[in-house]
């Protein structure tokens, strides 16, 4: 599995061993970001970083586990439970003139809020790319609820893959003709959607 | 006979101990994480809920708008985790785009009721179905929802009846990775239900709601 290195820049003690093993010198940039178009995934890094500030993640992540229809409907039901209480705590919190109650009605809100999360984690919502989380970005996108920052959840679509649909993968290319950027599934006529250029005009990002 | 803290897990040996766990005072306090005496159960006691089954939505479109900010606040979590800031700003902010609407007054008593559905039926029913898809991972989650969900309700339960006496000379923290809700002096050990070190824990403060 391809893997690329990343740096917790909480724990980089810039003792810059990093930059002296790396051959392709992705280690060294100015904002301390690894370049991982760079990076080759080879490790020396990671084994020479004095301050353990440097991990090799896997570059593209496998399918998330396969969960239960009935785990999912369940654990929906339960978080739509607790997101009540969380919005019920947060309306307390807001008309309150007890100090106490307040900050435990804020505890009670942001506890609620993790529960919740954690459990959706399990009811299939685990990898922003999974088929369960792309679709579910799609269909708000196509019939957006009030106030639904649509241009943002495309941008989240642009940028994050799919890696679950079977036999199709989108990929990214920017068109050299016209400079429009588009995804298209893997295996579709390839040419630019806009100015129509064919596929050697196509620059995959 | 033993009795079980259902929070930590700590084991109360009615034998070791040389008092029997009825004569405990009312006030007493599991010895690690201070859930009070009721959270705790007879060994053998158990209840697996099979009452319980889920009623969840078909579609996308029936996903209330609480959870789908809870949904999304996770994936930006997920992005996070993956080094990837900038994705998980943008699932912060579809995240804040939804939120659930508290209906007509609240009350504390409200909070309590809702907090014993949740428990009683809700993450029953997600217990039960883990179980039958034989889900480690969603066993897990339930586990510690049901934990905090008791803590979290006892606490609840002793506002009731002490009122601001409870937290007025005391900080209230929470635990930023599993939830759990603790009254008192800073955290020095592990959480209780996750256990995370201590200074994983936040403090809740008062001001502005
Ligand atoms: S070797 Fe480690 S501590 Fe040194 S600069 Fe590189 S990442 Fe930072
Ligand atoms: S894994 Fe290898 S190529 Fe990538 S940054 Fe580290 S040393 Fe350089
Ligand atoms: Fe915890």
């Amino acid at each position: 599995m391809k893997r690329i290195a990343v740096r917790n820049l909480r724990l980089c003690t810039k003792d810059c061993l990093c930059l002296y093993v790396c051959p392709t010198g992705a280690t060294d940039t100015e904002d301390s970001i690894i370049d991982a178009s760079r990076c080759i995934g080879c490790g020396s890094c990671a084994d020479a970083c004095p301050s353990s500030a440097i991990s090799m993640v896997v570059a593209e992540y496998p399918p998330q586990q396969r969960k239960d229809k009935d785990v999912c409907d369940a654990v929906l039901d339960a978080a739509d439970c607790r997101s009540r209480l969380e919005a019920m705590a947060k309306k307390i919190a807001a008309e309150t003139e007890e100090d106490g109650l307040r900050r435990l009605m804020k505890a009670i809100a942001m506890s609620s809020r993790l529960s919740s999360e954690d459990l959706l984690r399990e009811g299939g919502y685990m990898l922003p790319q999974s088929s369960v989380s792309q679709d579910l970005i799609h269909s708000l996108i196509a019939d957006p609820p009030e106030g639904f920052p649509t241009a943002e959840a495309r941008e989240l679509l642009r940028r994050i893959p799919c890696n679950d649909r079977e036999g199709k993968k989108e990929e990214s290319y920017r068109c050299s003709v016209c400079f429009s950027e588009f995804t298209l599934d893997d295996g579709e006529e390839a040419a630019c959607p806009m100015c129509h250029a064919p596929k050697e005009k196509l620059e995959r990002l | 006979m033993k009795y079980i803290c259902q929070v930590c897990g700590y084991v109360y040996d009615e034998e070791a101990e040389g008092i029997p766990f009825s004569e405990l005072p009312d006030d007493w306090a599991c010895p690690m994480c201070r859930a009070p005496k009721n959270l705790f159960e007879a060994e053998e006691e158990s209840d697996d809920g099979s009452a319980a089954i889920a009623e969840g939505p078909e579609s996308f479109e029936k996903i209330p708008a609480g959870v789908l900010s809870a949904i999304f606040s996770n994936l930006a979590r997920g992005a996070e985790k993956q080094y990837r800031s900038d994705e998980a700003g943008l699932f912060r902010k579809l995240s804040a785009s939804f939120s659930a609407k508290a209906e007509g007054t609240e009350s504390i008593e409200d909070a309590s009721t809702l907090n014993s559905d949740f428990l009683e039926r809700k993450l029953k029913a997600v217990r039960n179905a883990a179980k039958n898809a034989s889900d480690r991972g969603a066993l897990r989650a339930v586990t510690w929802a049901e934990k905090v969900a008791r803590i979290v309700g006892s606490i609840i339960e002793r506002y009731m009846k002490e009122g601001e006496d409870l937290l007025r000379y005391s900080d209230v923290w929470v635990c930023s990775i599993c939830g759990f809700v603790y009254i008192g002096p800073e955290p020095t050990g592990i959480c209780p239900v996750c256990k995370v070190p201590g200074w994983k824990f936040e403090r809740i403060e008062g001001g502005d709601a």
